[in-house]
């Protein structure tokens, strides 16, 4: 068999399974996994999100992405705890781990996601669907919850097959398994159909997998170009990418917030954009790259977005250098609008241990000498030991974006 | 047995191999102190639930002229102890 064996695994409802299996090992009498409960929101502030919900919670109709307030109007009495991501590394950790004792190829898709490479495992654990089932046996005994496992000759595949059953369970979708399997289901249910792709395929008639994938692949790429070949060739099963136990490099840093209140004075603005500025010039220097290019981006309270770009005369790591330059380029495209949501990307990066000198940057090296310095007092003492002074009784937080260091975030990618 | 999760502050030795072993206990109580002698350690196992490796230790004494089992758990990356079961 040359064909690859890929299993894709899912958390089932991640980070209130952790939350849950953290309490009962410290005593919890409650399973939050049984009673109306929800992981969201800031408890100081009591804005917030939910980010996660169990399975009673989804009978009161609470959607992940909605508002604490909306969610406990649905169900009074819903359970609701903050998140914590240390703890959610850990259990990430924890199942790459056991994990790795099955297969060398293991490719973490996200803080709950995994890709295991199976190939031509058979003669060492057997048949692939027992295997399948004591590994997700062996999980919920040893690390307290449950996942949910697909199984198929392709990432695409094998992740969809994770999702078709919930929680706690094993699923095979090989390719003459398609259309009994994966074709009556919802367009939007395919990975890399969002909302904006099934408003549009709505429109052609294409409302189920199955007919996406039996549709016109000339008609597809009239109108979605690549985009629409791409999940043409996803809705037939067609995907080969390997299972990449390596990060791709990086093409940008980014960092974005939401302001919890709306921002209209360029003394506040600027506090925002370097927070900002701050974070990213720490994970540049961190990755020993510097920036050539500098992007901001802004939503206003009637959420408009604008975004608008412009390069450096010569690549930079330095975070006064960038916030200049973001400053520069809010000014050419901001009127004075209240703002809801800022970002600061920078792109074009190379590697910063040859930096041009030129005549028009003042003091860099003296700039350069300064941010080492600011960024080894943060690694050993933490963030909050150095910040700049006028962020001091601004009700502005001096460093904003990210969530922990190295956070496994959801990619696009598979 | 009944599920407490109370801290503890405890006196336990540690083998060469790095296993702690729980010595004595101390637990406060409605406001009194009491010192509790772990006479036998009966089993110990380890758990890591949400990757929080836990040991757990069933032990045995002689409390109030009773014998009692309970159950004591180390939480290995916080150094912490707890009354966990009795």
């Amino acid at each position: 068999m040359n064909e690859q064996l890929i299993f894709h695994l899912d958390v089932n409802s991640a980070y209130l399974s952790w939350e849950a299996a953290y309490r009962l090992q410290h005593g919890s009498k409650i399973d939050l996994r049984e009673i109306p409960s929800a992981v969201g929101g800031d408890p100081a502030s009591r804005h917030g999100i939910i980010l996660a919900k169990s399975t009673p919670a989804k009978k009161f109709n609470i959607k992940t992405g909605e508002t604490l307030f909306s969610a406990r109007q649905k169900c009074p009495n819903l359970v609701i705890v903050p998140p914590n991501y240390q703890l959610y590394m850990k259990c990430s950790n924890a199942l790459l781990d056991v994990l790795k004792e099955y297969s060398p190829k293991i490719q973490r898709f996200s803080v709950d996601e995994c890709f295991m490479d199976m190939t031509h495992t058979a003669k060492l654990w057997g048949d692939p669907l027992r295997l399948a089932y004591q590994i997700k046996e062996r999980i919920k005994k040893e690390l307290g919850f449950t996942v949910s496992i697909g199984i198929s000759t392709c990432k695409l595949l094998a992740k969809m097959a994770s999702d078709l059953k919930k929680p706690d369970g094993v699923t095979t979708l090989f390719h003459e398994e398609i259309a009994e399997k994966m074709w009556p289901l919802p367009v939007e249910n395919l990975f890399m159909v969002g909302p904006a792709t099934k408003k549009k395929l709505s429109s052609y008639g294409i409302h189920t997998i199955g007919q996406l994938a039996q549709a016109n692949p000339d008609f597809l790429a009239k109108r979605l170009k690549s985009h629409g070949i791409l999940i043409w060739n996803y809705a037939n099963g067609r995907e080969n990418s390997p299972v990449r136990s390596t990060a791709i490099a990086i093409k940008g840093i980014g960092n974005s917030t939401t302001t919890p209140f709306d921002v209209d004075n360029w003394r506040e603005v600027k506090m925002v954009l370097l927070s900002l500025v701050e974070t990213i010039g720490s994970r540049l220097r961190q990755g020993g790259w510097a920036a050539g290019l500098v992007a901001v981006s802004f939503k206003t309270s009637t959420f408009e977005s604008f975004s608008h770009q412009g390069k450096l005369s010569t690549p930079a790591d330095c975070t006064n250098e960038i916030y200049q330059k973001a400053c520069e380029l809010l000014s050419e495209c901001w009127y004075g609008q209240p703002l809801r949501h800022l970002g600061v990307r920078v792109g074009e990066l190379c590697t910063n241990d040859f930096i041009q000198l030129s005549l028009l940057n003042w003091d860099r090296e003296k700039l350069s000498r300064l941010d080492k310095t600011v960024d080894a007092l943060r690694t050993k003492y933490g963030s909050k030991v150095i910040v700049r002074s006028s962020f001091l009784h601004s009700g502005i937080k001096p460093l904003t974006g990210g969530i922990i260091e190295d956070y496994p975030l959801m990619s696009s990618i598979l | 047995m009944k599920i407490l999760m109370r801290p503890i502050e405890i006196i336990a030795w540690f083998t060469s191999e790095g296993v702690p072993r729980p010595l004595k206990f101390r637990i406060s109580s409605n406001g009194s102190t009491s010192v509790v002698k772990v006479d036998k350690i009966i089993f110990k196992t380890e758990e890591k639930i949400a990757g929080n490796k836990m040991l757990v230790f069933r032990c045995q004494s002689l409390i109030e002229g009773r014998l009692r089992d309970f159950e004591l758990k180390y939480e290995c990356a916080t150094c912490r102890w707890f009354l966990y079961k009795m």
